[in-house]
């Protein structure tokens, strides 16, 4: 009898699986540290400090950079999750949709679509409409983006559902309307709230498609990063990623927690 | 009697390939009061039937009255029945009384009101002290009677039961057909309810259809389904049942003498206006046979092949001759002793009047 075997057991694993998470991971380790650094290097450890946070919040640059990035991540997900969550509803449950594959692949396609591709097509597209709405331009351009990550666990929760939820509801005189507020979305809010945080956290830290798009005095976080790197790394720069990081893992691990607590 | 429900040439076809006839043609009535058990092995069309009724999927054809309305096309929403799911499908967000009140909310009733009135059908169920708990802390049993209380709440016209006891366990099972008689009973709301356990039909039904194939196969009392099944699907799907086909040897006084195998004669009743050398199936329940000592007076004969103990009762599996077995099925004794061992010989008394003659299936 052939036996499965457990990929633990074999040799190397352990310090495969050591190497893997080192490579992954020291880099982000480094960035965390130094950003503590008492001295104005990145590279050279010199002393605990908080000095480099606090010179960045009291930059006023980083500060509207910062608003901005927030602004735009709570629109674009806003409006993806909203969008996401009718496309999600309308594939599962309206049974007169035909050719839902292909809806489905264009749903998808933000996600197989080479950002830089996106990135100039968009750009080219607002400049031939002439459209410049400042931040709104960014929250369109982020909410195309976001709707693919918002999508996907709103319509994994939908297919896990019981059918006989709605189907009891409607047995109990509730309208499509009223199902659909007392039963069908209750019990989808994990999946929105899981993909709301995904989608804030990939429109917040987008880099290519914001720096098309982005006009003067529309700058964002990421981007601003950037500005700051290119006249030379400063502990204030790995502060800033920092709080950036922060950020994505409190998202990342809410969206985790709500989608596995059903 | 009023008519709950009438059913009238209702026919079922799941389009696709191949397209299904779930239903073909289906008419009856179920009374109003009445406890009505639809029965039958699964794929017979018992769900899709009630499902029909409850509004969940659209006639093919046909009609459906619900106390003389005209229920074929109305939405679930719009039907005054209620269905108890077979697995419960209790709404996980709520609270066992916000899940009992929700019909009740629907139909525009204050919350007091609709939480007085959970409370009530909590109480009838015997639930009162859960009202406050979410449904995944309540066993499976609860989850149940929660489920019954959710969909009598509103007082349905008639209350729709979809295999509600087939996820339970079978003492657990047992309880809840006194419970649901006692339901039925206490609010006199017509049940249907739909089953493939012939033992819960019989216990619990004041009529059984017993459906096969789209098709219903016969209508009747529990008893009248037992005793004198209408074809050979219903004899064979209700109980134990001995077959056998049969040529007409003589009649005399009632008594018609027939033949089942190779020298193998059994005494039954006389079927009217039967031709002579007719052949017709007879059947005869294994518990209506006696065992008696070997004789050679009586008519049938064997030898003993094997013996199934099944508790209260004895199968024997007597061979009457080499290409014909009968099965027989005692009572145990006192003592819990069977009274014949494999390779007795042994007579078997058959009363005329338990024999039954079947006509050709209805399909």
């Amino acid at each position: 009898m052939a036996q499965k075997t457990d990929i633990r057991t074999l040799p190397g694993f352990r310090l495969a699986t050591i190497g893997f998470f080192i490579y992954l991971y020291i880099p982000l380790l480094i960035l965390v540290v130094f950003s503590f650094n008492a001295t104005h290097s990145a590279t050279v450890w010199d002393g605990f400090s908080l000095n480099w946070y606090a010179k960045a919040f009291d930059n006023s640059d980083i500060r509207r950079a910062a608003w901005n990035s927030l602004v735009v991540a709570t629109f674009a997900t806003i409006f993806a999750t909203s969008f996401a969550t009718m496309a999600a509803l309308a594939l599962a449950r309206n049974h007169q949709i035909k050719h839902k594959p292909v809806f489905n692949g264009v749903l998808m396609l933000p996600l197989m679509v080479p950002e830089i591709v996106t990135a100039v097509a968009t750009l080219t597209f607002f400049s031939v409409i002439g459209l410049s709405l400042g931040l709104g331009n960014i929250i369109i351009a982020h909410t195309v983006f976001c709707i693919p990550f918002a999508y996907l666990p709103i319509r994994a929760r939908l297919h896990g559902m019981d059918k006989n939820m709605e189907i009891a509801a409607q047995d109990l005189y509730a309208s499509k309307w009223a199902t659909l507020r007392y039963v069908t979305l209750p019990l989808l809010t994990p999946g929105i709230i899981s993909g709301a945080m995904l989608a804030f956290i990939i429109s917040i830290d987008d880099f290519i498609i914001t720096l098309m798009v982005a006009e003067a005095g529309s700058t964002t976080l990421p981007i601003y990063i950037y500005s700051l790197v290119r006249i030379g790394i400063t502990p204030e720069v790995n502060a800033v990623s920092t709080i950036l990081l922060c950020i994505s893992i409190i998202f990342v691990t809410i969206s985790y927690l709500v989608e596995k607590k059903r | 009697m009023a008519v709950a429900v009438s059913v009238r040439n209702v026919k079922k076809t799941y389009h696709g390939s191949p397209s299904i006839d779930a239903l073909k043609n289906i008419s009856f009535d179920i009374h109003h009061n009445e406890f009505f058990t639809l029965l039958g092995p699964s794929g017979c069309g018992k769900t899709t039937l009630l499902r029909l009724i409850a509004g969940f999927e659209d006639l093919t054809a046909g009609k459906l009255h619900l106390f003389e309305q005209n229920i074929s096309h109305l939405p679930p929403e719009k039907r005054p029945v209620n269905t108890v799911f077979q697995h419960y499908a209790l709404f996980p967000h709520m609270t066992i009384i916000e899940n009992v009140a929700f019909g009740l909310r629907r139909l525009g009733k204050t919350e007091n009101e609709a939480n007085t009135a959970a409370e009530k059908m909590l109480e009838l169920v015997h639930l009162d002290d859960f009202a406050t708990r979410m449904p995944k802390q309540l066993s499976g049993g609860q989850q149940q009677r929660v489920a019954l209380a959710r969909a009598l709440a509103p007082q349905p016209k008639v209350l729709l039961l979809d295999e509600p006891l087939s996820a339970l366990d079978l003492k657990l099972r047992q309880n809840m057909r006194l419970e649901l008689k006692r339901l039925q009973r206490e609010t006199g709301i017509t049940f249907v309810f739909v089953t493939h356990d012939q033992e819960e039909a019989l216990a619990m039904s004041d009529r059984i259809a017993v459906m096969s194939a789209g098709k219903v196969q016969q209508i009747a009392k529990p008893d009248e389904i037992y005793e004198t099944p209408a074809n050979r699907f219903v004899a064979d799907f209700i109980g134990d049942a001995n077959f056998y086909d049969a040529s007409i040897v003589k009649s005399e006084n009632d008594v018609t003498t027939y033949q089942i195998g190779n020298g193998v004669h059994l005494k039954g009743p006389l079927r009217p206006n039967m031709p002579d050398n007719a052949k017709v199936t007879l059947f005869v329940r294994p518990e209506k046979i006696s065992i008696i000592n070997f004789s050679t007076l009586e008519l049938v004969s064997g030898e003993i092949k094997d013996i199934v103990y099944l508790g209260s009762s004895t199968d024997y599996q007597i061979e009457l001759n080499s290409s014909l077995s009968i099965v027989v099925r005692n009572e145990n004794q006192q003592n819990g002793l069977a009274i014949a061992k494999p390779g007795d010989k042994v007579s078997l008394r058959i009363d005329p009047t338990s024999i039954r003659i079947l006509e050709s299936e209805n399909s």
